[in-house]
């Protein structure tokens, strides 16, 4: 059994530079658009569950393996996908498609970082430039712009997930939360 | 709202809290709890965590600079390269595994007349020039390259105790930290020093070549077991490299030299008919992409006949 440490550091170092390609191997291979983040999601808790009796050798093949292996067996269970679909998505060698991917140098870190901020609506950038570059805290910013801190947690808590994709290659598309009172019952 | 969607909104909640200075160790304990209540969470949460970590480069922009886009000169340059690739109307390379080990090798290639800038994972640059194939793996413990063909402008970021290899053909190079290029002809090798030291040897005991240390202004042509150093010719190196700028730089080469250079760059091969055509000596830059140029300078300065077709360029006197 790997123990959570070794996990979150398999995890970090070596799927999530993955993500680029992995996003666009789904969006590749499936319709739904919106799809997109629930899937990529179920293969990253099924890539940690399997990595949890030992992690893998090559660790690319392995996330595309199971990233071809739900796809599947997702179209299979939504029963509304074509046969010429399946057809497609069982003769996908899933490596061999993909470019490469590797850490982020400095230079490539800041360039995804500041078209990541470009991207962020005016408002929820200024909440993020003042947690970033300033450093103040959710109470802080919420005096600083003289609005309440559920607000300051909605913009930011919207630029970690925003932030997240761009640092990581994908379209850093918004999620805008739709029921944060139900979220922060969760959290409470 | 989906589950994936819910836990996300949720795991980006407690990312931005426990950066809070109020963060208790009952806040602590209610995101292990949540953490543990499914792997998904954790998945969710590490993910974020990361992203947000990784974005901490904005405080690097300032506040002016991040209203802006400011690219710097070298992303021009990789840019002005990739469009260069594009220019020439050749599918753009891409880079593809070829090993199951942990360290992945990487395939780079460059089409006739290409020109790209592969960054490394430790923060080297390889520049290809024109019809070139490398091969790289680059760990936290080694760095290796092979020049199966064409040539390689290197610059290498300096790491200690972490050597960087270049494979190329029957000889190996290894250095430190450093700026220089490596063209590979089939069994000959030519190393042109930028900058730094490099060590040439051979990549075998097999081969017996005797090592040679480079310095800045070096040229080294490898062929067999035999080497030839030239020493101090900074000019030469410079000129080795003109082709880094999209140049040919010609210093009283013959023309059968300077067509050969040019065929590097070009689907429309040069030919030199007449032995004694190809003895005159040819002096100047030109620019790699025009031919056609090169061609009419021939005709109008040095009166050669030209007969051209798609594939050839015949010149005779």
């Amino acid at each position: 059994m790997i123990d959570d440490a070794a996990l979150h550091e398999w995890f970090c170092g070596q799927v999530l530079p993955l993500e680029g390609a992995l996003t666009r191997f789904i969006q590749r291979n499936w319709r739904v658009g919106d799809d997109v983040p629930e899937l990529r999601q179920d293969i990253y808790e099924r890539a940690l569950l399997g990595a949890r009796t030992g992690l893998p050798m090559n660790t690319r093949a392995f996330v595309f393996t199971i990233a071809r292996n739900h796809l599947i067996n997702r179209a299979v269970r939504a029963k509304i996908v074509s046969f010429e679909v399946l057809a497609e998505l069982e003769n996908i060698a899933p490596i061999d498609l993909l470019a490469t991917e590797r850490q982020l140098d400095a230079r490539e870190q800041l360039r995804r970082a500041q078209a990541g901020m470009e991207a962020l609506p005016p408002r929820c950038r200024d909440v993020v430039r003042l947690r970033k570059i300033e450093g103040l805290s959710t109470l802080e910013a919420a005096e600083r712009l003289g609005v309440g801190t559920a607000t300051i947690e909605r913009q930011l808590t919207m630029g970690v997930r925003a932030l997240t994709d761009f640092m990581l290659g994908g379209s850093g598309r918004l999620q805008r939360p739709r029921s944060v009172r139900r979220r922060r019952r969760a959290v409470q | 709202m989906t589950r994936a969607d819910d836990t996300e909104a949720t795991a980006a909640l407690f990312v931005i809290r426990s950066e809070e200075a109020g963060w208790s160790i009952a806040d602590q304990e209610a995101l292990d709890s949540w953490l543990d209540e499914s792997i998904a969470h954790r998945a969710a949460y590490w993910r974020l965590q990361q992203g947000w970590r990784e974005a901490d480069r904005i405080a690097a922009l300032g506040w002016e600079r991040a209203a802006r886009v400011q690219i710097p000169k070298r992303l021009w340059q990789m840019a002005v390269a990739a469009c260069l690739v594009l220019m020439v109307g050749v599918d753009m390379p891409t880079p593809r595994m070829d090993s199951v080990e942990n360290v992945p090798v990487l395939r780079f290639d460059t089409p006739v007349g290409g020109h790209r800038v592969v960054p490394l994972a430790d923060g080297s640059l390889i520049e290809l020039n024109t019809a070139t194939l490398m091969k790289t793996a680059v760990s936290s413990k080694h760095r290796e390259v092979w020049l199966d063909r064409g040539e390689a402008f290197f610059e290498v970021a300096h790491a200690e105790g972490r050597p960087f290899l270049i494979h190329a053909g029957n000889r190996t190079i290894s250095v430190l930290g450093t700026k220089f290029s490596v063209r590979r002809d089939s069994d000959e090798i030519t190393v042109s020093v930028l900058e730094g030291r490099v060590k040439l040897a051979g990549a075998s005991s097999q081969t017996q070549a005797p090592a040679a240390i480079l310095t800045a202004g070096d040229i080294a042509i490898a062929k067999g077991k035999s080497t030839l150093l030239e020493a101090e010719s900074e000019e030469r190196v410079r000129a080795a490299l003109s082709w880094r700028s999209g140049i040919l730089d010609f210093d009283n080469s013959t023309l059968t030299e300077a067509a050969r250079e040019f065929n590097r760059y070009n689907r429309a091969q040069i030919v030199i008919v007449d032995p004694d055509a190809a003895q005159i000596r040819i002096s100047g830059e030109f620019q790699v992409s025009n031919v056609d140029a090169f061609v009419r300078l021939l005709r109008d300065a040095y009166g050669f006949r030209i007969r051209s077709t798609p594939q050839v360029l015949a010149i005779s006197s």
